[in-house]
């Protein structure tokens, strides 16, 4: 009987990893094959996006402005996963890094399936008190940011007569918030991007909508003062705060074939806060 | 002269494939006819397309709306931007 048991259980072993490896897959979305840029894409919910999409088999590429360190530490995570990733530098307000960036993805995989402009900052101050500087690097980055990356994807997603672009605008844009006159004109600037691109490529088969995270647990959170967080909490239908892998969620969505139909458009992803 | 003709009717197959125009034939394109407006009955969207297809098939590029009104005035007039563009484009 020695030796009896070890056997059993090995076999039990090898029919459960039979079991699980060939249990029926539900995938929710399929990015298989299909190359994606995430602006802003090595914290916070660039981070969350581009594990996302990479997890459902998109090579992705992890665009950054500063934090190098994340960004790597962003790849070696997804390609620890089994995934496909690497990160360019660019600051997306400079129309010449922006060009480098996709001369990279010209000469690289060729091809740009998904574009999820996420970067974007915040320099809150009341008008009153507000610097030239501090208006014009959130205009540099939330819309002009746009503008350099949408043209040099749409170049590539006209050729393809392929493409979805996701912009990301804010609560912000539409209900205003004392302290966000430049980020809140910038977020709101980004619907009127939005829908008069989505109206430009639409017969190419590029499709451009945005999601608008309300308060997600991220960085840019935790730059706001603590009461104003807390007031914010009570404005929230759900009393709580979203995660970055929430808006992920509806990214995913707008990326994906399932929304082939829907171009233009914003998602709210805020938890009932507007 | 033999070279552009040769060209008008490489830019005539380009046009009609890029643009995907399935009930044209080429010899409905005159070298002359404007290619977007009242000609084809083409819109300025529709004119991206061919910027994105002239510079795959050329690496020639349109940066802004006055060239691309020039090279697209007609055939004719496309064949020979095409023409000086690929001679002063550096090879890469």
């Amino acid at each position: 009987m020695r030796g009896h048991f070890p056997l059993t259980k090995a076999i039990k072993r090898a029919i459960l990893f039979f079991y699980i490896s060939h249990m029926p897959k539900t995938m929710d979305f399929d990015f298989a094959n299909r190359v994606a840029l995430v602006t802003g894409g090595s914290r916070g919910i660039g981070r969350a996006v581009s594990m996302a999409l990479a997890e459902r088999g998109a090579s992705v590429i992890i665009n950054y402005a500063g934090n190098r360190e994340a960004a790597e530490k962003t790849v070696s995570d997804i390609q620890t996963a089994g995934g496909d990733a690497r990160a360019i530098q660019a600051d997306v307000a400079d129309t010449t890094d922006v060009e480098n960036m996709f001369g990279e993805i010209r000469n690289g995989p060729g091809r740009l399936d998904i574009l999820v402009n996420n970067a974007g900052i915040l320099r809150d101050k009341l008008l009153m008190f507000m610097s030239e500087d501090d208006w014009d690097r959130v205009m540099d980055v939330n819309i002009k940011g746009l503008y350099t990356c949408c043209k040099s994807a749409a170049r590539l997603m006209i050729g393809q007569k392929y493409g979805k672009i996701i912009n990301t605008t804010s609560p912000s844009a539409i209900v205003g918030r004392a302290g966000q006159t430049n980020y809140a004109a910038s977020k709101a600037g980004v619907i009127g991007f939005t829908r008069s691109l989505a109206r430009e490529l639409a017969r190419f088969h590029v499709y451009v909508n945005a999601v608008c995270p309300g308060m997600i647990q991220t960085e840019m959170l935790h730059q706001l003062p603590e009461n104003v967080a807390e007031e914010m909490l009570e404005g929230i239908a759900m009393k709580r705060f979203g995660t970055p892998e929430e808006v992920a969620g509806a990214v995913l969505f707008l990326a994906s074939e399932k929304s082939d139909y829907i171009t233009g458009q914003v998602i709210t992803v805020d938890g009932g806060l507007t | 002269m033999e070279n552009k003709n040769t060209l008008i009717s490489e830019l005539k197959t380009l046009i009609i494939e890029s643009l995907q125009l399935e009930d044209v034939a080429p010899e409905d394109i005159g070298p002359d006819d404007p290619l977007f407006g009242n000609g084809l009955g083409l819109d300025s969207i529709d004119a991206l397309e061919l910027v994105v297809a002239l510079e795959k098939a050329y690496g020639i590029v349109i940066p802004d709306e006055d060239v691309g009104k020039e090279a697209f005035a007609s055939l004719s007039a496309l064949a020979d931007f095409v023409a000086r563009e690929r001679k002063s484009a550096s090879p890469e």
